[in-house]
Parts: structure tokens; sequence; C-alpha cells
């Protein structure tokens, strides 16, 4: 009898075990598998977890998309990065930058519903994310299973969305902050470009304000791009982007501080309204020189 | 003696094993959180884990709001331990937005926030009484400037 009741609980223990291996696989913050962290590839710059931390969540490739799609401005493939050059991406660096590229674009077509056109990116997408070694965050068959049924299509933005937010923390966590930077760097360069694009073709005013805000947002970018500029490819990227910030000094963003807002509850839900006043001002020969500038360096990076 | 002291060790593996299969993941913790922002879209998610303390302990995250836009901020907490989460919104030092309203005493699962300026603003999320928690916070787009 005793023998049993020993068993048994030798037999629990096991299956606590178990279930903690099992339940790590899933968990991308508390396991991180030690050849990850030895075979990296890229050369790369330890930062001490808390200001990884502090890191400015730069950019969405969902904002852009819905901005665009808010204004009744339609879709437009042309817009779109092509993927050919995909096989091309031979460096860690190339592919994270091709990552955010790609994975931008696949805001676009999401947020215009298009799961037929989704499918070609997914595929570019969980090929650079193999090649990074974080490929077991990208759900590829779940999310080309909904793209190629067109079931649930609300389910592919979330996915698509989680997938990349997984890689996010997981290359934080690794030591690989460095491709993290380079991903979002990609993801803010083709949403800046889809803007200019369908400036060309809509003239907007506030697609061309959204244009002047970038002076903001890349303002934060380049603080966690300069954190690894130690590397080369993240110094000659630097390089790069300071022709655009260049552009930007005549970029005028001036901003009226309103009240702090009060909350309002309306049927159940409690908002926030913000009452401070942002404008933007520039001439369109400096808008021209930006969106020329931000065409041809995106051009460089999709080329490979 | 000794059957008392091997019942005692089997009670321990069994409830052991029990804590670890139903407690919650943050993943589980990021579905629970997106049920609970209905349709906005997910944009990202903040994980918070935070020891009790006084003054309560603060996580504090850093991000990018667009102009034009309204997001949903949602909070939930892990049924695993007793702190309950609260997410405060700021723009350098000005409270813009927060789960835990002071006037009514009332927390929120969720609240909109219509941003009117691009730029970085700050998370705070801390646990009530400064007690230990585990939580996620989600960032959501409801829609966007023309109605998306």
């Amino acid at each position: 009898m005793i023998r049993y009741i020993i068993l048994i609980c030798i037999g629990s223990i096991a299956l606590s075990s178990c279930n903690r291996c099992s339940s790590e696989k899933t968990d991308s913050w508390n396991d991180i598998p030690q050849e990850v962290i030895d075979g990296n590839n890229f050369e790369d710059i330890v930062v001490p977890v808390d200001v990884i931390n502090q890191m400015v969540n730069v950019s969405s490739p969902v904002e852009t998309a819905a901005l665009i799609k808010g204004l009744k401005i339609p879709f437009n493939r042309d817009y779109l990065a092509d993927t050919k050059f995909t096989n091309s991406y031979s460096t860690s660096f190339k592919k994270a930058l091709g990552l955010g590229v790609f994975g931008a674009d696949m805001g676009y077509l999401n947020m215009y519903e298009k799961p037929t056109l989704v499918i070609d990116y997914l595929s570019s997408v969980n090929s650079l994310a193999d090649g990074l070694q974080v490929g077991q965050f990208f759900d590829f068959k779940t999310l080309k299973r909904i793209a190629t049924n067109k079931e649930n299509l609300d389910s592919l933005m979330v996915i698509s969305q989680q997938s990349f937010n997984k890689i996010d923390n997981y290359l934080k966590q690794t030591n690989r902050g460095s491709l993290s930077v380079v991903i979002i760097a990609g993801v803010w360069l083709e949403g800046f470009y889809l803007s200019t694009r369908v400036y060309q073709d809509s003239r907007h005013s506030r697609i061309r304000e959204t244009i002047g805000e970038q002076k903001i947002v890349m303002s934060n970018l380049m603080v966690l791009l300069e954190i690894f500029k130690k590397d080369s490819n993240i110094a000659a990227l630097i390089k790069d982007f300071n022709e655009i910030k260049v552009l930007f000094n005549d970029v005028v963003i001036t901003v009226v501080m309103g009240e702090e807002p009060i909350p309002i509850v309306k049927n159940g839900v409690v908002t926030f309204i913000q009452s401070d006043k942002q404008t933007v001002e520039m001439s369109d020969e400096t808008l021209g020189a930006i969106i020329e500038k931000v065409q041809s360096i995106r051009k460089k990076i999709v080329e490979g | 003696m000794k059957n008392i002291a091997l019942f005692f060790l089997l009670t321990a593996g069994i409830f052991g094993y029990s804590t670890v299969a139903y407690s919650q993941s943050e993943d589980e913790l990021v579905e629970i959180c997106g049920m609970i922002a209905g349709e906005a879209t997910f944009l990202k998610d903040f994980k918070i884990r935070l020891d009790s303390g006084d003054p309560p302990p603060i996580q504090r995250f850093s991000v990018i709001l667009k102009k034009g836009i309204k997001y949903r901020f949602s909070v939930c907490n892990s049924k695993d331990q007793d702190g309950k989460v609260v997410l405060q919104l700021l723009d350098n030092n000005r409270l813009l937005a927060t789960t835990h309203i002071v006037a009514t005493g009332k927390d929120w699962p969720f609240i909109d926030y219509v941003c009117t300026k691009t730029g970085a603003y700050h998370l705070f999320f801390s646990f009530k009484d400064g007690k230990s928690g585990l939580a996620v916070g989600l960032l959501s787009l409801v829609e966007a400037e023309g109605g998306s």
C-alpha cells in the first residue's frame, strides 16, 4: 500500500513538472532557450532590461492604415512592397527590416480586408521570421487557413498583431533588442511610405499633416536606433534616416495645451477626450523633398 | 505516524500539480482582455507583474499615440493573485486618463481615449493598496478620424 502511495506522489510531481514544461513552450516570457541567446549571428549590443522596458512603442502597422481607410481613401495594391525580393534578404538585419515592411503591408491589407492578397505577404513574413529564429511565434498555418477560407477576418488582424508583439517581446528578452528596433524601423518606414503615396494620389490635408507628424515619431525612433548605433548596419540606417530628419527641421509643429480630460460616461463606456490642439506647418517644397527622400530610402530597403 | 506523513506528501503532490495546471498564463489573460476590449482592433499588450510594496510599485511603458485615433485601454487581473490593477495614462506629468475614477471610486475594465496630439505617452500600471499582482493591459484601436 505504501509503495502505491509513494508511486502516486511521484506521479503527481512528475505530471506537475511535465505541465510546467508544456506551458513554457507557449509562454514566451519566461522560457528562452540558451541556444537562441548564444546562437545570435547578428552583431548585437546588450542593453539593460530596464532600458529595454523604457523603449517607446513607436509604430503599429494598423494605425496608419486605419487613418487612411477612415478618410475613405480607396485601397491600392500598387502601394505595397514587392515580395519577390524576400529571398535576397540574406542578413539578419535585412530580414528584420523586411519583416517590418511586410508587417506594415499586412496591416494595410488586413484593414481593407484583402485576405487573398495577404497570403503572399504571410509567406514572406513566415520565411523572414524563420530566418530570425522567431518563426515559432508566427502561426502561419492558422493565418493562412483564415485568409484562404476568408473566415473571421478580424482574427487575421488579431493573430498577426499578436505574433508581431510576441516576436518583439522575445527579441528583447533574448538580448536581440537591436533586431526588434530594426523591425520597428521597417514598420515605421513602410507606414510613412504608404502615407506619401496616398498623399500623392489624394492630396488629402489630413494625410499631409500625418506626414509632418512623423517628425515626432521619428525623433522617438532615432533614440531607439542610437542605442544600437555601434552596429554598422544600424549606423548606416541612421545615416539614411538622418537625411529625412534634416528635412523635418523645416516642419513646424505647434501644440496648444488644453485642460486635463474629464471622463464622460455614455452607454456604459467611459471616454476621455484630449483637449490639446496640434497643428503642423510645412511648405510644399519641404513636403515634396520629404516624400522624395522617403520613397528613395524605402526603394533601397525593399530591393535589398 | 508514517502513514500521516505519507498522506501529507500525497496531498502536497496533488495540490502542487493542480496549482500549476490551473494557474492563468499571461497569454490567457491577453485573450480575456481582448474579449473585454470587444470590437476594438488589438494593437499591443502589456504584461504586468509586481511585488507588494508601500508606496505601490509601478510598472511603466511608453507608447506613441496618434492624433485622430480613438484608443481603448483594457485591463484584466490574474485570478491567482490579490492585486487589482490600475492604469494611468500620462503625458509628461499630466494625468490624462485612468481606469480608476477617484470621484466615483469606480474601476473600469476598459476606457476610451480620443487622442488629439501625436506624441509619446506613458502608461503607469500599479496594484491597488500596493498588493502584489499579475495583470495584462491591452491597447486597441476603436476608430480613426472620419470613422474607420
